[in-house]
């Protein structure tokens, strides 16, 4: 069963186009990332599925029905920024959204409990820091246990702690089968928290899937020797060399076929030159992520 | 319906700017009428009967409760214009959706207190006429002019209407305070007096007006009689028609706006 299916969703403000007929599922029991750099499309998509924006075409469908308030219901929603009455306490504040989502009140100190609000629970709102509002809105979305959390930017405004709190109680509320749909642009809080990634640019879809598939990060080899000009002409012979990349003291190589660093070292050696330097090195979150949005 | 008032309710419960203008709103209804009154019986008394027309005498008392009431429905409309923007200025209006409200259901939350208080100040002033007939009248009950309390609910009816229609368009408290008072107390009443005047008295049709054309002081319609052009029924309908009109122009809004 898809939780969200997109079906060609396109929305501008303006002249500006946010989405561009974008298009993807999100299946049951996942953690869905929706990763992509600030003003990619990522909150307007998802304002799109909570109906608090309109998109100019394209459907959708949330448990492959009719994506109304009732299919709302049933899904735990942090969207942007926390919204709250300033003048209600974080209790009053949850008394509402459990009303709304026609739930019953026995659930709030355990959520309260969760984000670690219990002390503070009678305080109002507007006394709260940036990260305590995230962490009442946190356990506003986990209210009733719904089986759907969509966070956009759940780690917004914490700090260290209560960061790793957040991406902690992720992945347990995915071990306990729940569908986690998150939008993000930390790079490494996807690859961390999710299994399935959507990565968006300037409103459009560029990849989707699960992440070991979408942010393929190939091993790489870095390599030295006293004579680094003789070493980059044996290296590029070698039947399984993809790429070089040169720097004054090392080479860093691709290969394909998941050729070792044993392979190469003795390659060098058969070919006449000793190494000094030998390390297999992972590309980085970050190169790999430019590579995806740069095609 | 029930689940959207008793999130209403939540929402106000400990909300103290709200009771405060609660509280004025409804303490104005009998405190006005009372000042008058006593205001009345005064001149009575020091004119030695010369000005002799009672003012909370049954059924005259139903005019003046519409008449005087009225100008401080005010007070209800800035009500309604709070409870709205409060949910602009904080986005609840998204978080309301977002939890699992419709559109429509948020719009109806706010159509509640059109009507809850609405009803609410038409108690009152019906309670608050009743008390000062039998204190300052001296006729037995009656509700000969009761019509002006129904013109004067349906005015309440349009004016919060037109609080919830600024207050979805404007969405800034003070800002919407400003245009909403600045009509009501004066922009229209302008427009009549001049339009009155060089056009004719079809510019006794707009949304107050049409209202106050159905509720003159008592004093003025013994000493200008039956000023007004059109029916009651024609003037009713008016009231009828501009609160279906801002009614559907807020809904539409609701329905299809990026909230």
């Amino acid at each position: 069963m898809s939780i969200l299916s997109l079906n060609n969703i396109a929305k501008s403000y303006g002249r500006i186009q946010a989405l561009k007929g974008v298009s993807f599922d999100v299946p049951a029991g996942s953690v869905f990332g929706i990763l992509g750099p600030n003003g990619s499309g990522k909150t307007t998509l998802l304002g799109i599925v909570t109906d608090v924006l309109k998109a100019d075409s394209g459907t959708f469908t949330l448990f492959d029905g009719p994506a109304g308030a009732d299919a709302r219901k049933q899904i735990g929603t942090l969207l942007e920024t926390p919204n709250f009455y300033h003048y209600l306490s974080a209790f009053d504040n949850l008394r509402i959204a459990a009303a709304i989502k026609g739930r019953g009140e026995d659930d709030i100190q355990r959520v309260l409990g969760i984000a670690g609000l219990t002390e503070r629970q009678h305080s109002k709102f507007k006394t709260f820091s940036l990260g305590m509002k995230q962490r009442l809105a946190i356990a506003s979305a986990l209210l009733g246990d719904p089986g759907v959390l969509v966070l956009d930017e759940p780690t917004n405004g914490l700090d260290p702690v209560g960061i790793a709190e957040v991406r902690r109680l992720i992945k347990e509320l995915a071990g306990m089968g729940k569908t986690v749909i998150m939008a993000s642009h930390l790079l490494d809080e996807v690859e961390k928290v999710c299994d399935h990634v959507a990565i968006m640019l300037k409103g459009n879809l560029l990849m989707s899937g699960p992440v070991s598939q979408v942010i393929s990060r190939e091993d790489f080899i870095e390599m030295g020797a006293a004579d680094l000009e003789r070493l980059k002409q044996v290296i590029a012979g070698h039947p399984a060399f993809s790429s070089i990349v040169a720097s004054t003291e090392t080479l860093q190589v691709s290969f394909h076929n998941g050729t070792t660093a044993e392979e190469v070292n003795a390659w060098c050696f058969e070919n006449g030159v000793r190494l000094n330097h030998l390390i297999i090195r992972k590309k980085s979150l970050e190169a790999a992520f430019f590579e995806i949005t740069k095609a | 319906m029930f689940n959207i008032i008793r999130t209403e309710w939540l929402k106000v419960r400990t909300y103290r700017t709200f009771w405060v203008l609660f509280g004025v709103a409804v303490l104005f209804i009998p405190a006005i009428n009372i000042i008058v009154a006593e205001f009345n019986r005064n001149i009575k008394g020091e004119t030695k009967g010369l000005f002799s027309i009672a003012l909370y005498d049954f059924d005259t008392v139903w005019r003046m409760m519409g008449n005087v009431t009225s100008l401080f429905t005010i007070f209800f409309g800035f009500l309604v214009i709070i409870l709205v923007t409060n949910e602009f200025t904080f986005k609840t209006h998204r978080q309301n959706v977002i939890d699992g409200w419709s559109r429509v259901d948020f719009l109806l939350s706010k159509v509640f207190w059109v009507l809850f208080l609405s009803v609410f100040a038409l108690i009152i002033t019906v309670i608050t006429g009743l008390c000062l007939g039998l204190v300052y009248g001296k006729s037995d009950i009656g509700f000969d002019d009761f019509s002006a309390v129904w013109f004067y609910f349906g005015q309440m009816v349009l004016m919060l209407t037109m609080a919830l229609f600024v207050g979805m368009f404007v969405k800034r408290a003070g800002l919407a305070m400003v245009l909403y008072l600045a009509y009501t107390m004066g922009v229209e009443q302008l427009i009549v007096a001049v339009g009155k005047k060089y056009v004719g008295s079809v510019f006794t049709l707009l949304p107050i007006q049409a209202g106050d054309e159905m509720m003159p002081l008592p004093i003025v319609d013994k000493m200008v009689p039956n000023v007004s052009l059109y029916s009651p029924t024609v003037y009713a309908l008016t009231i009828v028609a501009y609160i279906g009109l801002f009614g559907y122009l807020v809904y539409r809004k609701m329905a299809k706006a990026d909230l």
